[in-house]
């Protein structure tokens, strides 16, 4: 048991490391940096190259030396805005011409941070273009630290410049975005909240207790319920009572989750005050929204169950049972129960991480202040950190959870082969 | 060609057919039919509607505010009543059964190719192109659900764009995994090792052979998460970040949830009965899709 369980993990691995990339590529790669979003349109590019800086989006995604800087805006003179011309001296269009003798004026956004390493590089041509020993060189690199100035001059003759970027140099060569955040989580430091400001591991502290206060409730009463619903049917088959809740379970299923809530609130909470509307006060304030999400799943829930036992209705020791003469009910909860505990474990445990990413609609609509709530308000305010931690731990939780499935049913089912 | 007609010849009934001839035996299905065609014609009045207006360039009526004729309730000129700002609520009922089409086609036009792509070679090449189709399927499926959407529609951007492709890029492993099943059980059938011998490509056994084979997964799979992305798009467009200045089943919940407070029922009660209507007739007809198209299921009973 002991190999089993060890090597069901092991083959967890690709899993945790491919949702660690697919979150990098959501986040990093497609998202980029959320400075622009935290400090506002009007913020200047020094602010926004500190939170970089601060946060790790300075760095190349995936490797490099050298790394794009917003100290300089990198310009194409064949395809710059107009603003952007005039930031540099140039004409209406075409590449900025230097005359023989004339230096590039660089507008630099802020004056560059000395204890860094720069590198310039300047393309164009002319006969003024300096050439360091190479003939007919389009490109001018120069490597310098922050406190030198560069100096490109057109010597000799005039010069068309057509771009110009500037760069900052990486620590090393592995110094980027995915090893920063790889081993972040290898450390389980998911950062600091760009909107509250407070560390996301504290914040993930403090909403796990009121997101469980909710949830759980929730898995127990609907597991409970759902699974008497869905023995009733298999108890009375084909009967109007069953076919009557199955009718019952699809409607609850079509009826959207929304309008339960906004339903549920209105009605029994406000119109006839059987329960506290909003707060997360007493036990008194959970009793609404568990009722709410135990009739939203109800539908889907007892539907499973029901298939399930009625699967195992048509096996051949169930025949035998009722050959022997046993009652209905000895069959149904001795026999038909015990078999179908797999499929029923396996369900709970999958449904075991959404414990922890709480109810999103639940806990806003409630003001229960958990880990549904916290998320939907980073997605309010683009905290990225918080979205992406809780996505993060989630998967993760996930991926536990069906590892730990798999245990449980190799522990109850002695027929799966623990090969 | 030739052969599918010999064998109609024969009198046999070709699987399509049949299945076509179970569900309309059931009422209940039929009547979900009506109810979609009834949906999807009002997608596609509002669709109509919506270019006209935009062509013309003047207000649409659905967003022309209206202060006078605020909060009506159902009456002759107005069927649904009006909104807090006097506008129909049942135009407004029609432009949401557009943005609810849009984002079930779109979201299934991105999820359902690559689901099926994928599953097919996974299925039909089995080693490492298996295990690397399983492996993203795993790791797609480890990412809770809806957080995931949220996610994708927050790096997008606000706009039914980040909704499309939230629910597209998130939704494609049920199908990827049913998909991939049947390739697996086809793959062992005659007619392939048939195509095999006779020396197809890997393509051609693919794409033409086993392809319409497995195609009718791909069919049921699409009725059952077009309800689904219906409830995704309208959870989204109700916290604000699908639907932006255009009325959806979303935002006319939000809004009238604030208007129910005031004892205004009829928007919240058109829009609820709207969803329930679609999701249920798609419910109901992907359940029978599922029994009519799926021959094990017929022989077992109940």
């Amino acid at each position: 048991m002991g190999r089993f369980v060890a090597r069901r993990l092991l083959q967890a691995l690709p899993t945790v490391a491919g949702v660690v990339l697919v979150t990098f590529v959501l986040f990093n790669v497609v998202g980029g940096s959320p400075a622009a979003l935290v400090l506002g349109q009007n913020a200047g590019a020094r602010a926004l190259e500190e939170f970089d800086a601060a946060r790790g989006y300075d760095k190349p995604l995936f490797c490099g030396h050298w790394t794009k800087t917003r100290a300089l805006e990198p310009v194409d003179f064949a395809a710059a805005a107009p603003g952007a011309r005039a930031a540099w001296g140039a004409g209406a269009s075409g590449p900025l011409r230097l005359e023989a003798g004339q230096e590039l004026v660089l507008p630099f956004s802020f004056p560059l941070p000395e204890n860094e390493t720069w590198r310039l590089t300047v393309v164009g041509a002319g006969p003024g273009f300096p050439q360091r020993g190479k003939q007919f060189s389009t490109t001018w690199k120069k490597v310098f630290r922050g406190a030198e100035k560069p100096v490109f001059r057109a010597e000799g003759g005039p010069v068309d410049v057509r771009r110009v970027e500037l760069e900052k140099a990486t620590r090393h060569f592995f110094d980027s975005q995915l090893v920063d955040y790889v081993g972040r989580v290898l450390r389980l430091d998911f950062g600091t909240s760009t909107s509250l400001n407070q560390p996301v591991g504290s914040l993930l502290k403090a909403g796990i207790g009121p997101s469980l206060a909710l949830t759980t409730p929730i898995l127990v009463v609907e597991l409970a319920v759902s699974l008497a619903l869905a023995l009733l049917c298999a108890y009375r088959r084909g009967s109007w009572l069953d076919r009557g809740l199955v009718a019952v379970c699809v409607a609850l299923m079509s009826v959207n989750y929304l309008v339960w809530i906004v339903f549920g609130q209105y009605v029994l909470a406000y119109r006839l005050g059987w329960f506290p509307i909003w707060g997360f006060e007493s036990w008194r304030n959970l009793l609404l929204p568990v009722l709410i999400g135990v009739v939203t799943g109800l539908g889907t829930n007892v539907r499973f169950y029901r298939t399930i036992l009625l699967e195992e209705m048509h096996k051949d020791y169930v025949r035998t049972a009722f050959a022997k003469g046993l009652r209905t009910e000895q069959v149904l909860f001795k026999h038909v129960l015990k078999n179908a505990l797999g499929p029923v474990i396996v369900n709970v445990a999958l449904a075991l991480p959404y414990l922890y990413t709480g109810s999103l609609l639940l806990e806003s609509f409630f003001g229960i202040p958990g880990l549904g709530y916290l998320s939907l308000n980073a997605i309010h305010s683009s905290d990225v950190e918080v979205v992406r931690a809780i996505v993060l731990v989630g998967a993760l939780l996930f991926t536990a959870a069906n590892v730990l499935a798999d245990v449980a049913l190799a522990w109850v089912d002695p027929r799966v082969k623990l090969a | 060609m030739s052969a599918e007609a010999d064998i109609r010849e024969e009198g046999g009934v070709s699987f399509g057919r049949e299945a076509w001839g179970r569900i309309w035996a059931s009422r209940a299905a039929r009547a979900c039919l009506a109810v979609l065609a009834v949906f999807c014609l009002a997608a596609l009045a509002g669709e109509l509607a919506n270019a006209w207006y935009a062509w013309k360039d003047v207000p649409a009526p659905w967003q022309a505010q209206n202060l006078a004729a605020r909060h009506m309730p159902p009456c002759a000129a107005h069927w649904l009543g009006t909104d807090g700002l006097g506008r129909d609520v049942g135009l407004r009922l029609v432009q949401g059964a557009r943005i609810a089409f849009q984002v079930g086609v779109v979201s299934s036009l991105i999820a359902i190719p690559l689901g099926v792509l994928l599953g097919c070679l996974g299925g039909y090449f089995g080693g490492k192109t298996d295990d690397f189709v399983i492996w993203l399927s795993t790791t797609f499926a480890a990412i809770p659900g809806l957080l995931f959407v949220l996610a994708i529609a927050m790096v997008v951007g606000k706009g039914l764009l980040g909704v499309f492709l939230a629910i597209g890029l998130t939704t494609w492993v049920g199908t990827c995994r049913l998909i991939r099943a049947e390739t697996l059980r086809q793959k062992e059938r005659g007619y392939v090792r048939a195509a095999r011998a006779l020396g197809f490509s890997h393509g051609r056994i693919l794409f033409r052979h086993i392809l319409p084979n497995v195609v009718h997964v791909a069919l049921v799979s699409f009725t059952l998460r077009f309800p689904a992305a219906i409830g995704t798009e309208v959870f989204l467009s109700f916290l604000g970040i699908g639907a932006q200045g255009q009325p959806s089943w979303g935002t006319m919940i939000a809004s009238a949830r604030l208007r129910l407070w005031q004892g205004m029922w009829w928007e919240l009660a058109a829009v609820t009965a709207a969803i329930f209507a679609v999701v249920l007739a798609f419910n109901l007809l992907g359940d029978a899709l599922r029994d009519a198209l799926d021959p094990r299921l017929r022989a077992a009973p109940d």
